[in-house]
């Protein structure tokens, strides 16, 4: 027995013409289509396995049907849900069932790019020429000449011409298996059969993605009998749409997934997180020791390294205990353009994150510090690049500024890059916002992975501290 | 495939719909065209004269009815006699050896004690869906939830799970939508015009019951607009989900910590609910970086019953949004109505900050509420008694805390990045609940500014003097 409904219950709740006959109008390849696919699936020996997806259009109450599972899918996006059934257990065999306004016209986006993943699944896609549901309109695969509802002077040139699925399919790498096949007589129902069950069986053997293009009969809005309609296929579809196998690659099984992994130890690492232990190295929290709030703006061109000096900063003070809250802004381009950090250190919870009056500023070129040090609180501290900005003029009084040579030191340790570890040491020797000892900590940990860098790093944030100790005088 | 020689064939005149394509396969001439109307159909069925057939089963093979012409032998197979059957016997439901499909629930696995993380929102988002046991991320890059979606696509092929990058937002919904069908923990990151193109997926999720998870890193819009905060998809999430009778559980961060917690939260809820749960953020919650503490224990997520999952035991599941009669869809629709009910009266959330004595209380959600804490913290240090009521939940609104925190307010202050999203939402739940508001002020940025600490500040000192 075939993967059908003993009866239709489904349909009109058991109501529906006899309890079981289909919705479809006489005469339609959509009911032979069902009848191939049931069979292939039973055939097979897949129902317990098979998720059928129905799709918008005439078959989208394929569900009443199919003894199999059933997921009912938006407008064209029946491949999209198809694949993600796949991947969510690899080992059911699914099936894509869609019409041409589904498949071909509202849908072309996920046709095209989920055939070209490849992922195994069977897309059935019948090709009648016309809209059914919608009361015959003009489909993307309507030929030249063909009045429709919407086309009521017939296909014009303006409208295109119609779309080829098979062919189009064909030329992709993803699929394994295409062919057209058609239902007008015995030999091509046979075709048809096989075609089917041949898709099936590639997404069995976890050999690739097959398409099957079924030229079917729309009686109704054809405006014909049935058998008119078989001779319309032949005589008038087929010339433009061809059929046979498109494509038939020899691809072996290669579609395995093994089942999803909830290991914990592996998910620590990926996060990055490191284990707590007896007596770590992070401090106690400094919650509830104050409500100390102090917030800083790292502020230069994009590549200067702002951003990675905030996010070390920040690092260095939750690692201390603080709260602490670091805020990126850019400019629009990937590289170059405008880069600023704003950056909280707390005692108890940072509040408000952003720094509009920041009490220490850190400017890597005269851009920054023009537009930042104007915005400094009241006794906030400015640090800038002494090598890239020259005598700034119209630095607010009742700051403490400090130009350093960031660029000039990092250029002396011939490591352009670092200037931006340069500015820490230089933060921390002009604040008491976090110990040395903490940061080079942070610092360490950064680069466990890149040894080789560390001792750049450390002199670099040693000759920044230097550098304000010694205008310190 | 077997051949098609299936025998001589039978009918049962009610299956045929008098298609005739039986009629031109037969050499033999053996079907012809009725001549009378089917009473329990209304259709004219063929008519089979079966002295001459010679059992090729051609007629068969033509017939698109599943019950139209079948092969004698299978019919005998149900009924010796048929005869002697009622008919509408003989084809009854299979009897169905397969107990029902059970839930499968989600298991605990204990997380060792780790260092706090210091993580921006985005990765944080995206370890709160890990441990919440997500495996599927579907999505399409977009600014400024993209990092979210990167961590995705390098740790998922390592827990064997599955991270597509999908041609478009369109197919990423829909790609959820057989995720979440499937029964599987599925996510999504995206922005604000990401997000107003999922919206008819998830009218269609909403509809079938399927969970599924939306992080929504909001941008400044209409349009484009540009990649800076906003928070003007308030109004989307919480009232225009998609065409239809829609809702969704969204919950508003306000700091990385919350972007994982919360992320947890949703997919149990989305699960508890079998419905979509949205969880706005603003742009600078996705990109700031602070310190997060992992929860003790981790899940691996189960598989409910209703799953179509592909197996012998949920094989007679659907998961479908179409009612074709007026009375199943409005069923369907009092059933959602009773599920948005019980969201309302047990999922409401809210953050309570110097409420008990507040005669000004600041009203504000996401990175806004963080500066509004800053501003409220600032009045107290100047004797007013200011309080921030944060809704963590913006549907359904927390309005039960906040008909509490109200006792002793003369002024309400709402503080959004949005033209009044916020208290939009505020107003509605207050009048469904039949309470009168003291006077209600604003401060509001557009176009990816925040309010401000010190514009707060100053609008919560004005309404002050009003009332001295």
């Amino acid at each position: 027995m075939s993967a059908f409904y003993d009866h239709f219950a489904r349909h009109s709740h058991g109501q529906g013409l006899a309890d079981h006959s289909t919705h479809y109008c006489p005469g339609c390849g959509h009911g032979l289509v069902h009848r191939d696919l049931a069979d292939a699936i039973d055939e097979l020996g897949v129902q317990d396995r098979t998720v059928l997806i129905s799709p918008v259009g005439c078959s989208v109450f394929a569900y009443y049907y199919f003894d199999v599972g059933n997921t009912q899918a938006a407008h064209g996006r029946a491949p999209a849900v198809a694949l993600a059934h796949k991947l969510a257990n690899p080992e059911a065999v699914v099936i894509s069932y869609q019409g041409d306004g589904d498949l071909a016209s509202i849908g072309l986006a996920e046709t095209i790019s989920i055939a070209q993943m490849g992922v195994p699944i069977t897309v059935i896609f019948i090709n009648n020429g016309i809209y059914g549901m919608t009361g015959g309109q003009l489909a993307p695969t309507s030929l030249m000449g063909q009045k429709t509802a919407t086309s009521p002077e017939g296909r014009n040139a303006s409208m295109g011409k119609p779309l080829r699925m098979a062919e189009l399919i064909a030329q992709l790498d993803g699929p394994v298996f295409v062919e057209r096949v058609a239902l007008y007589n015995a030999k091509q129902r046979i075709k048809a059969r096989k075609a089917i069950a041949k898709g099936i069986r590639l997404q069995m053997e976890g050999r690739g993605y097959a398409f099957i293009e079924v030229l079917a009969e729309c009686p109704t809005h054809l405006k014909v009998n049935p058998e008119a309609a078989e001779e319309w296929i032949r005589t008038q579809m087929e010339p433009v749409f061809p059929l046979g196998v498109k494509k038939d690659a020899i691809v072996e099984p290669w579609f395995h997934r093994p089942p999803p992994s909830f290991d914990p130890d592996i998910i620590l690492a990926l996060a990055g997180a490191d284990r707590a232990e007896a007596g770590s190295a992070s401090a106690p929290a400094r919650h509830a020791s104050g409500n100390r709030d102090r917030s800083f703006k790292l502020a230069g061109a994009g590549g200067d390294g702002a951003q990675t000096a905030a996010l070390i900063l920040t690092r260095a003070a939750i690692a201390e205990g603080y709260d602490s809250t670091h805020i990126p802004s850019y400019g629009p381009e990937s590289r170059g353009g405008t880069s600023f950090a704003d950056v909280h250190i707390a005692e108890g919870e940072v509040l408000n994150p952003s720094a509009a009056r920041p009490d220490v500023l850190i400017a890597f070129n005269a851009p920054s510090l023009a537009r930042f040090a104007p915005t400094v609180a009241e006794g906030g501290v400015i640090l800038y690049d002494s090598t890239t900005v020259k005598d700034p003029k119209g630095l607010p009084a009742g700051r403490r500024v400090i130009p350093v040579p960031f660029t000039e030191i990092a250029a002396g340790l011939n490591r352009p890059v670092v200037k931006n570890v340069v500015a820490l040491g230089a933060l921390q020797a002009a604040t008491d916002a976090l110990p040395a000892e903490r940061i080079l900590g942070t610092l360490r940990h950064l680069f466990k992975d890149k040894p080789s860098v560390l001792p750049v790093n450390e002199a670099a944030f040693a000759a920044g501290r230097r550098a304000v100790e010694l205008a310190a005088g | 495939m077997p051949a098609i020689a299936r025998g001589r064939p039978f009918l049962e005149p009610a299956y045929c719909k008098g298609c005739l394509r039986c009629v031109e396969v037969c050499a033999k001439g053996c079907i012809s065209p009725g001549k009378s109307i089917c009473a329990e159909t209304g259709l004219i069925a063929v008519e089979l004269h079966l002295d001459t057939c010679s059992g090729c089963g051609l007629c068969i093979e033509a017939c698109p009815e599943p019950f139209g012409l079948r092969p004698e032998s299978e019919v005998t197979r149900h009924a010796q006699d048929y005869q002697l059957e009622d008919p509408a016997k003989l084809f009854g439901q299979k009897p169905s050896e397969q107990a029902p499909p059970r839930d499968r629930p989600p298991v605990k696995i204990p997380l060792p004690e780790c260092e706090p993380l210091v993580l921006k929102g985005n990765y944080a988002a995206a370890i709160g869906a890990v441990l919440a046991g997500c495996r599927h991320v579907y999505g399409y890059p977009i600014t400024p939830s993209t990092e979210g979606a990167e961590l995705m696509a390098k740790i998922m092929p390592k827990l064997n799970g599955a991270f597509v990058q999908a041609v478009s937002e369109v197919a990423a919904v829909n790609m959820m939508y057989g995720a979440g069908a499937a029964g599987v923990p599925v996510m999504t990151f995206t922005s604000s015009p990401g997000f107003s193109l999922m919206l008819e997926g998830v009218s269609y999720m909403i509809g079938a019951e399927v969970p599924g998870v939306f992080i929504n890193v909001m941008r400044g819009g209409p349009g484009l607009g540009n990649i800076a905060p906003e928070q003007t998809d308030i109004k989307l999430a919480c009232r225009g989900l998609g065409h239809g009778n829609t809702h969704a559980i969204v919950l508003a961060p306000s700091t990385p910590q919350e972007m994982l917690d919360l992320t947890m939260e949703a997919f149990a809820l989305s699960f508890r609910y079998r419905n979509p749960v949205v969880i706005l953020g603003d742009g600078y919650l996705g990109q700031m970086t602070g310190s997060v503490r992992l929860p003790p224990y981790l899940l691996n997520p189960g598989l409910p019953a209703w799953a179509v999952w592909g197996d012998k035991a949920h094989r007679r599941n659907l998961i479908c949004s179409i009612h074709l009669s007026e009375a199943d869809l409005e069923k369907h629709n009092e059933h959602l109505n009773a599920k948005y009910a019980e969201i309302g009266s047990n999922e409401q959330r809210a953050e309570l900050y110097h409420c008990e004595d507040a005669r000004v209380l600041a009203i504000a959600c996401n990175t806004p509420a963080r500066m509004t804490k800053g501003a409220v913290e600032e009045a107290r240090s100047m004797g007013i008694a200011a309080g921030l009521f944060r809704p963590v939940t913006l549907w359904p609104f927390p309005i039960d805390a906040l008909r509490d925190a109200l006792t002793h307010v003369e002024q309400i202050v709402v503080v959004e990045a949005s033209p009044g999203q916020l208290e939009d939402e505020l107003r509605l739940a207050l009048s469904h609940a039949g309470i009168a508001p003291p006077p209600i002020a604003s401060v509001r940025r557009l176009g990816g500014n925040l309010p401000q600490q010190g514009d707060i500040l100053a609008c919560i000192r004005e309404t002050q003097e009003v009332h001295a």
